[in-house]
């Protein structure tokens, strides 16, 4: 399996109807100022050899001022080159709202084929593994009850607050990966819910 | 989707060879015939072996193509090399469809073998179990293909309970278990390597049988996971289906392969696929059991608020708090007719609350007067009535009220009571009339909570 392309894999979101947060490749600190535009942004190398950009201290969070945006860069390139992770990209990312990590992942079981995944998310997931499988197509009663079977579920939902959002974003990857059976893992970690919905911070799709 | 239909000819035949029948009882084929007598199978019966003229009475056949008979079920037992000629013969002579009870197919790595197996019943349009299985067994039309005897084996009563495994072992013991339960059998099919005829034919089949009323399934694995989504969407829908699955774990799954070369999949993807279609899991075989009872005999809740009548305080209590654990049911609240009634007709140290603690010293007319009181009351929806027999009150005509009471009861309602031989003794009594008992409130709460799940499911899904 192989991992697709950042932006190409935001882009195949985008078509399904999936929004995640404005993202964009950079060669220069300069391009990631006029992204950032006074805006905290987020900046993570991305490579096919560095599979947990969090862990490795490949994200820098939280950059407005233009010391911050070129200091960051300049030791994302030369980590990078220390650890052996070329070819890598640098990424930049509007700051997501702060809020509840989930996970919302894909996978192709030998059996049953297309699955979605909803779980407690970022660091969590291990941990807690606290999480529930749907065979696609999941339908809305479907990821109802995947959503409330769920220890998490009322952290996850903002005591149900969230709840049609995070359904309807379920059965929107459910579709998606119906139409595109060439994908065989997705990884949407983390989710950010929020009083304000939910906001999709980093992608992966392995086909 | 259907692989392979009509079954209806291998559980109801009119005709059945026996192919591999023998004089000596220490072969399977013996056994298998002796079944048949015992059973007192009423359609005609034919044994074939070419070294004998005669078997058990009955005339024997060199070879199935020489019967002059219609042959609507050949039971196959013999050695597993042989099996693809007798095939080819059966489906010569117009055999309708094929048990093969025989091992020594892909279970030991003879692919090539079953491979062949499955050609020729395909050649012919051959309905075929197996190989590697114990075949089918229906109390009502007295098929039974065991090789497993009467005396080792009870056979259960007829029920309308279902039972569907891959393994003969675990069908068998199973099997055995539920000879000992009230609720009966309708069809039990072991299909061991399911070359041909898979679990998703089976499922098919008994969906649409109405004799079938609850079904209770083992598996290993699913051989088409597509298909069996698709009519897992429908057979919940029509009635519960109980599932055991062997094979969940990476040691279990080896298991499995070397078992019944049968191809386990991860348990989460099962476990999540059973839960989206309403499948009630069940985890050991006393879980399938208990499981079993309940829908076999109850008829869909209201909700989940559980009236509990009880002549023993504590084990009301731990049966409440099982109730509280549960996550989906409540212990129900009486309402205000019901506490006054219940106060003028109880005496005064009888608990006027739910659980209703009618003291140890209550007999028949106490339980009586609680049960009633729960039936009509609107904010209770099951009941779970606790009869401990240890009591200076309780004795048979507590279980015979209770069984009457039954009769009449449009809730749902179950039993728990737990105790040695003189329990025991009333168990049977109740659970022959039809009475879900427990002897554990856990595993009565669980049978309760898995009702209402079904029901929620099958009423609330698009």
């Amino acid at each position: 399996m192989e991992l697709l392309d950042y932006m190409k894999a935001k882009r195949i979101l985008d078509n399904n109807g999936i929004h995640s947060v404005e993202s964009m490749y950079v060669k220069s600190p300069g391009e990631a100022l006029s992204f950032s535009g006074g805006e905290p942004i987020v900046m993570k190398l991305i490579s096919g050899k560095a599979l947990h950009k969090s862990k490795e201290g490949l994200v820098k969070l939280n950059l407005v001022k233009r010391e911050e945006i070129e200091k960051a860069y300049k030791e994302l390139r030369e980590k990078g080159d220390r650890l052996g992770l070329k070819p890598y990209r640098i990424i930049v990312q509007k700051t997501a709202r702060k809020g509840i990590e989930i996970i919302i992942g894909g996978k192709t079981d030998n059996d049953f084929g297309k699955m979605v995944l909803i779980g407690l998310g970022g660091i969590y997931v291990e941990a807690f593994r606290d999480f529930a499988l749907g065979v696609c197509p999941v339908n809305g009663y479907d990821s109802m009850r995947m959503i409330h079977s769920l220890k998490s579920r009322d952290v996850i939902t903002y005591q149900g607050k969230q709840e049609k959002e995070i359904e309807k974003l379920v059965e929107k990857v459910s579709t998606m990966l119906k139409k595109n059976e060439w994908i065989q893992e997705l990884d949407l970690n983390p989710v950010i819910i929020s009083e304000n919905g939910y906001e999709i911070v980093d992608i992966r799709i392995l086909r | 989707m259907p692989n392979v239909s009509n079954l209806d000819m291998m559980m109801n035949p009119r005709s059945v060879a026996i192919i591999g029948a023998s004089k000596n009882p220490d072969k399977v084929g013996h056994v298998i015939l002796q079944n048949y007598v015992n059973a007192g199978y009423s359609g005609r019966l034919y044994p074939v072996n070419k070294d004998a003229d005669e078997i058990m009475g009955l005339k024997a056949y060199a070879r199935v193509g020489d019967i002059k008979d219609r042959i609507d079920l050949a039971v196959i037992a013999v050695p597993a090399k042989f099996v693809p000629g007798v095939l080819e013969e059966c489906g010569k002579a117009g055999v309708k469809s094929t048990v093969v009870v025989s091992g020594g197919f892909a279970e030991i790595g003879q692919v090539k073998l079953q491979e062949d197996l499955v050609k020729i019943a395909k050649k012919y349009n051959m309905p075929t179990l197996g190989p590697n299985c114990l075949g089918v067994m229906d109390p009502r039309s007295r098929v039974d293909t065991l090789f497993l005897p009467t005396f080792k084996l009870s056979r259960p009563q007829i029920g309308g309970v279902s039972f569907v495994a891959q393994s003969g072992a675990v069908g068998s013991t199973i099997l055995d278990l539920i000879s000992g339960e009230g609720f009966g059998l309708s069809k039990f099919i072991s299909y061991g390597n399911a070359a041909h005829i898979d679990e998703v034919d089976i499922l098919e089949y008994l969906m649409n049988d109405d004799e079938t009323k609850v079904i209770v399934m083992y598996i290993e694995g699913i051989r088409r996971g597509r298909d069996f989504v698709e009519l897992a969407k429908k057979i919940t829908k029509k009635k519960p289906v109980i599932v055991l699955k062997g094979g969940r774990t990476a040691q279990g799954m080896q298991a499995a392969h070397s078992h019944t070369a049968s191809l386990a999949g991860s348990w989460e993807s099962y476990e999540a696929v059973f839960r989206q279609f309403g499948f009630t899991i069940a985890n050991d075989i006393s879980e399938l059991l208990h499981y079993a009872k309940i829908f076999a005999s109850e008829p869909e809740p209201r909700g989940g608020r559980i009236g509990i009548v009880t002549n023993g305080g504590g084990v009301g209590v731990l049966a409440a708090d099982a109730i509280g654990n549960s996550g989906l049911l409540k212990v129900g609240s009486l309402s205000d007719v019901t506490k006054k009634e219940l106060r003028r007709k109880m005496p005064p140290l009888v608990n006027i609350s739910n659980p209703i603690d009618i003291a140890g010293d209550a007999g028949e007319d106490r339980f009586n007067t609680a049960m009633s009181l729960l039936a009509d009351d609107d904010g209770i929806d099951m009941l779970l009535v606790i009869a401990l027999f240890q009591t200076p009150g309780a004795d048979s005509t507590v279980a015979a009220r209770l069984i009457h009471y039954k009769e009449n009861s449009e809730k749902p309602m179950i039993v728990l009571t737990i105790g040695a031989d003189y329990t025991r003794m009333h168990k049977i009594m109740m659970e022959s009339a039809g009475l879900p008992v427990y002897d554990s409130p856990d595993a009565a709460v669980k049978a309760l909570k898995a009702l209402l799940m079904y029901y929620d499911y099958r009423n609330n899904t698009p």
